[in-house]
């Protein structure tokens, strides 16, 4: 059978050609299969963001494949990159990257739009999360009203509202308290666990990485330990 | 979709106050200045047209072939009355004028000068030319024994004659033998037409045919109902008499025609202008606008946004800045032109000069829908033209790249 997500001899190189030349990611192997939940872990530097970003389609490969759902990802222009991440993939930023000129609720429903869903099934979603991740009553709110936490779980609700099958987070909970970390990575297992939607996330921190069912270790781009 | 791309467009106009107005202000007074200068202009040139017309030639002059290259009395208009028989019947003649115009002498006590004699029938030429309107000082009139004469304004000052004053004119008659009569000056004139206002003494045309012994008149003065037929007209007229030659204002006024011609060319430039100035102050506040929110439109392209619709919420942006300038420099241009088109606009300070060009001192401004179209059109390229460097910009670069910073 194939698998959701492969990885296969995945290489990123920097400023290629010039001379601060140097290997983000070196010959990385991976498959995943559709619903884990499976965290990244390295330390800084160690390529976990560049790994999510690839997969993403958010920056190009320098040699390998990623193939997706069976596709090929680096053979995608950028439309079709554009419509791949819209339809497929959810993201979440460490620094929560909302769009400041939008309601929590805009923000929530954005992709869904994008996706063509009507107004009454973007509300009706859009609740539906919202009771999920305790976001009810900050749905009018524009994000420079939000505290960080809640600008995470509004950044969450994003990445899951429009269902897509895979949910990318680059270290979701690294500008939160601990409890708030521990809540967003309740809320985000549960999403894996309800929705069955498969997210992978990067974390150093282990109270974090204790969460994922499965933990994939970088370091300096090339050493891959995968455990289950 | 299209709502939250005009509510995105919408919330960065607000947020950022200050830059829209400035962009919205740029605009509106570059289209003022514009809007304004162009109908000055062009209300100007249609003025010294209009000015020409009416004190000389009409929309259409006939005479005598050959009389206009040799100025001689023997080539006046035989057929007078046929034709003005003619041209009482011709449906296309809204006025017309019949005259004499010879050159000869006029003697003050002190001073002489070569002038052009023009007798007219005042009452043809107040309905057809309305020259009294022309009148500074005097009356309108040539006394009751006809023995009056009308001055061009400079040509008075030039003799430095006054109303009241009597003027000795001399000129050679239909035999050859010179002539002349003493007129009473009953009025000044200045059509800021110069061949009148320095040289043009009017007189009544049955004295003047008595006077110059000539049992005709040299031009027939037309204003047609519909110019764009005059070709028309005068190959009917070559058609039924012989022997004359009829010219429109264009061939009569090439220098007009080519003032005119002037006034686009000035148009155009004064467009090419704003459009620059604009182009470079939306460019400029749509680059810093951008390259402000990059990292919002690179998450947006992260989550899946087709580059496409980044476009529109930029363009909506500078379009509806574009489209406020355009409106309050409309307004503003508009406003000025409509007022400056009742009122005029006055510039006396400049009347000496402004008369040897053949334009008065008190301008009447043109509007034209056409000011607005080509506004809204440099207006409308100039925002779009401002968009390509910085839509370049954002696309040359990956999301993760402006999100990474």
């Amino acid at each position: 059978m194939d698998s959701f997500l492969r990885v296969q001899s995945v290489s990123k190189i920097f400023n290629r050609g010039e001379a601060g030349e140097s290997f983000g990611l070196k010959d990385i192997n991976l498959q995943i299969n559709k619903g884990e939940f499976i965290v990244i872990s390295g330390p800084s530097g160690s390529g976990k963001t560049t790994l999510l970003n690839l997969i993403g389609g958010l920056d190009s490969i320098s040699s390998g494949k990623i193939i997706f759902n069976g596709i090929d990802i680096s053979s995608l222009n950028e439309t079709e990159l554009s419509d791949l991440r819209r339809d497929k993939i959810g993201f979440v930023f460490q620094a929560y990257n909302l769009i400041s000129l939008f309601s929590a609720r805009e923000n929530i429903e954005y992709v869904m739009k994008l996706r063509g869903f009507s107004q009454n099934e973007c509300d009706m979603r859009v609740d539906e999360v919202a009771r999920k991740l305790g976001i009810v009553k900050l749905l009018d709110k524009l994000p420079a009203n939000l505290s960080g936490g809640e600008q995470q779980r509004v950044a969450v609700a994003r990445a899951v509202a429009s269902k897509p099958e895979l949910i990318l987070a680059d270290e979701p909970t690294a500008n939160l308290d601990s409890r708030s970390a521990l809540e967003l990575m309740d809320m985000m297992e549960r999403l894996n666990r309800e929705e069955g939607i498969t997210v992978i996330f990067s974390s150093h921190d282990p109270m974090v990485i204790d969460k994922a069912k499965r933990s994939i270790i970088l370091k300096d781009g090339h050493s891959l330990i995968d455990s289950f | 979709m299209f709502k939250l791309i005009l509510k995105s467009s919408l919330s960065s106009l607000s947020i950022r106050k200050g830059r829209t107005a400035l962009v919205i202000v740029m605009i509106a007074i570059s289209l003022w200045g514009l809007m304004v200068m162009q109908g000055v202009y062009e209300g100007m040139v249609e003025q010294m047209i209009s000015n020409a017309i009416r004190s000389d030639s009409g929309e259409l002059s006939i005479f005598k072939s050959r009389f206009r290259e040799e100025k001689s009395i023997e080539l006046y208009i035989h057929t007078e009355k046929a034709i003005e028989e003619y041209l009482e019947r011709v449906e296309n003649i809204r006025s017309y004028s019949k005259k004499i115009s010879i050159m000869g002498v006029v003697s003050s006590a002190r001073y002489s000068r070569n002038i052009y004699i023009h007798g007219v029938n005042l009452q043809q030429e107040s309905e057809h030319s309305q020259l009294q309107n022309y009148l500074i000082d005097g009356d309108f009139s040539f006394g009751q024994r006809e023995r009056g004469a009308i001055l061009g304004y400079n040509l008075a000052k030039k003799l430095k004659i006054e109303v009241g004053k009597k003027v000795v004119v001399s000129t050679q008659d239909s035999y050859g033998d010179i002539t002349s009569i003493k007129l009473k000056v009953m009025g000044i004139l200045k059509t800021n037409n110069m061949t009148f206002d320095d040289s043009g003494i009017f007189m009544s045309l049955e004295k003047a045919k008595k006077f110059l012994s000539l049992n005709g008149v040299t031009q027939f003065s037309i204003n047609l109902e519909d110019f764009s037929r005059v070709d028309e007209l005068k190959k009917d007229v070559k058609s039924k008499f012989q022997n004359l030659e009829l010219y429109d204002w264009r061939e009569l006024y090439p220098a007009l025609i080519q003032s005119r011609e002037m006034m686009v060319i000035f148009n155009y430039i004064s467009y090419l202008i704003v459009f620059i100035i604009a182009s470079i102050g939306v460019f400029g506040v749509m680059l810093v606008s951008i390259m402000e929110r990059l990292r919002e439109f690179a998450i947006l392209r992260a989550i899946g946004t087709k580059f496409s619709y980044i476009f529109y919420m930029i363009f909506f942006e500078s379009l509806l800045m574009g489209l406020s300038g355009f409106i309050v420099g409309s307004v503003l241009g508009g406003g000025t032109l409509y007022y400056f088109s009742i009122y005029g606009l006055d510039l006396t300070q400049f009347s000496d000069a402004l008369s040897e060009f053949g334009m008065d001192a008190i301008t009447f401004a043109t509007i034209k829908v056409e000011y607005f179209i080509t506004a809204f059109i440099s207006v409308f390229s100039a925002t779009l033209l401002s968009l390509v460097g910085p839509l370049r910009f954002l696309r040359k670069r990956t999301p993760i790249e402006v999100i990474n910073g």
